[in-house]
């Protein structure tokens, strides 16, 4: 075992996922403005931005600190998305709360848990085309390994396979659906796993 | 359609700016956002916390019942659209005396998400919280779809009868069983003449034509039951009166809370004629009327309409509706 996930694993990822998403941000609003409102890569930046202005206050407790990462997408409200990242991020603070290091082989478990609290929350099952899905197939592939590096390997490939076993496929959800919210408005399917 | 205002994006903050100024003994800006209006002496230590939100355009609801014997705090959105999460767990908080907190509010799909999510940040800070939604439209699904109605002007009375157990100290299981009774004991109907305009989209939110009605439209200009001719006053009360008690009837010398309420443009004066057949028709129901209130309680910004609300009390619940409370809009 290759040490263990700590609020300081969660700093150092801030500091590379932070620029990665306002690196992106332009693909993701363009791939979003196809099928639906465009504005994932503003979601997504408004997200980055609040991560990088509460990094240095995660303290010690993993639990603690991925609430506080939660609470960085519900700023501003708003975005079903933002929402969704933050019920996943909510659903692993609370069984993390109080734990000063997470084992690697407990990320499954924490990703099965998060789909579980979004698919809920969202109103869509697994198979519908979401992001669900790349979350799930993550899951899997991360069952019973303990190796950060190999992880991150599962977590691209399981990732990629699933994109490319999806895209053929129709959406079963649209973003107009996504939340129950919004169960009367009609528009155009999208498709969430891109 | 004309308005006053200035910047349609400023429309809320600019409300809640004047709200504040010309009312500081009941309200006190909160919040991050500054979206959140609490009690002036908020929070009360020892008492269970009252919380309830949603988006403006309704006053007095929500914001306009914070007040002693009512709301501790209450998350303004934009108008017609929900608070956010942060700022619903700001409303929380502020509410927070140590009893743990209480939200009501009308069962909407993006309020109860954003409440929810509020709820789970404030039981990871160790609060505990308890929801009661109001369910009280019966033009937004039937009977054996109850549970899927939106919540209306019966808001007031749970705000109301909430308010009151709280003030006797009971504990957060208690308070919640009261609201839930009082959210339980409601039954509206809503029937519009005109549309409104939200302030940023700048368009009548429906169109509809100078000589017709909608019977059972929602306070956001949601679909209704049917719309046609407009009728006079005692046909619309009658029809009001039939659904309601169809819905939930009223045994002989129950005890009955009407509450007609004008949707915005409505005046006062229509809204007598309409409770005099209110009035007649609850009488010879066998009903014992508790404290009738006719006014503007819940509206849709400048829509002309009107919406009828029954809160069937007994002995338990009218003693908390009729105990003193306060706020800008409304005085027991």
């Amino acid at each position: 075992m290759t040490g263990q996930l700590t609020a300081d694993t969660l700093r150092r990822a801030i500091d590379r996922l932070a620029p990665h998403l306002e690196s992106v941000a332009a693909d993701l609003n363009e791939a979003d403005a196809r099928l639906g409102d465009g504005d994932l890569g503003i979601t997504m930046t408004k997200g980055a931005r609040q991560l990088r202005a509460v990094a240095g206050e995660l303290g010690d407790d993993v639990g603690a600190a991925l609430m506080i990462c939660a609470r960085a997408f519900t700023k501003g409200g708003g975005s079903s998305y933002g929402t969704l990242v933050a019920t996943g991020l909510m659903t692993a603070a609370k069984t993390c709360r109080g734990k000063r290091t997470v084992d690697w082989t407990a990320i499954s478990g924490l990703l099965d848990a998060a789909v579980a609290a979004m698919a809920d929350r969202g109103g869509a099952s697994l198979g519908d085309k979401t992001v669900l899905d790349a979350i799930d197939a993550t899951a899997r592939a991360l069952e019973d390994l303990d190796d950060p590096a190999a992880m991150t390997e599962a977590a691209i490939v399981a990732t990629d396979d699933t994109l490319d076993r999806y895209r053929d496929r129709p959406n079963r959800v649209g973003r107009a659906r996504m939340f129950r919210a919004e169960a009367r408005a009609t528009g155009p399917w999208s498709p969430r796993a891109s | 359609m004309k308005k006053i205002l200035n910047d349609p994006y400023e429309y809320v903050d600019e409300m809640l700016a004047g709200l504040t100024a010309a009312h500081p003994q009941y309200y006190a800006l909160a919040g991050d956002d500054r979206r959140v209006i609490a009690r002036a002496d908020a929070p009360v230590a020892g008492k269970v916390g009252l919380v309830s939100g949603g988006g403006s355009g309704h006053l007095p609801i929500f914001t306009g019942y914070v007040g002693p014997g009512l709301l501790d705090a209450c998350a303004i959105g934009d108008v017609f659209a929900s608070p956010s999460v942060d700022q619903v767990a700001d409303a929380m908080r502020a509410a927070d005396g140590g009893a743990g907190v209480l939200s009501v509010y009308g069962n909407y799909g993006g309020d109860v998400m954003n409440f929810d999510m509020a709820a789970e940040m404030l039981e990871f800070e160790d609060v505990q919280t308890a929801t009661v939604l109001l369910r009280d439209d019966v033009a937004s699904a039937g009977p054996q779809e109850a549970e899927r109605r939106r919540g209306v002007a019966g808001m007031v009375y749970a705000f109301k009868i909430a308010g009151a157990a709280a003030d006797t100290r009971v504990d957060l299981a208690e308070v919640t069983r009261l609201a839930q009774k009082a959210a339980d004991a409601c039954r509206s109907v809503g029937a519009a003449l005109t549309p409104c305009v939200v302030p940023q989209a700048g368009v009548p939110t429906f169109e509809i034509g100078e000589d017709e009605m909608e019977m059972g439209m929602g306070i956001h200009g949601e679909p209704g039951m049917w719309r046609g001719k407009l009728k006079a006053a005692d046909e619309i009360a009658n029809e009001m009166v039939d659904r309601l008690l169809e819905d939930k009837p009223v045994a002989a010398g129950a005890q009955v809370s009407p509450l007609v309420n004008s949707l915005g443009a409505t005046p006062p004066e229509e809204l007598y004629i309409l409770y005099r057949v209110v009035a007649t028709r609850l009488g010879e129901a066998g009903a014992q009327i508790v404290m009738p209130l006719v006014g503007r309680y819940a509206t849709s910004m400048e829509m002309t309409g009107v919406s009828l609300t029954f809160c069937h009390l007994d002995d338990e619940l009218a003693p908390l509706l009729q105990a003193p409370a306060a706020c800008a809009f409304w005085r027991v």
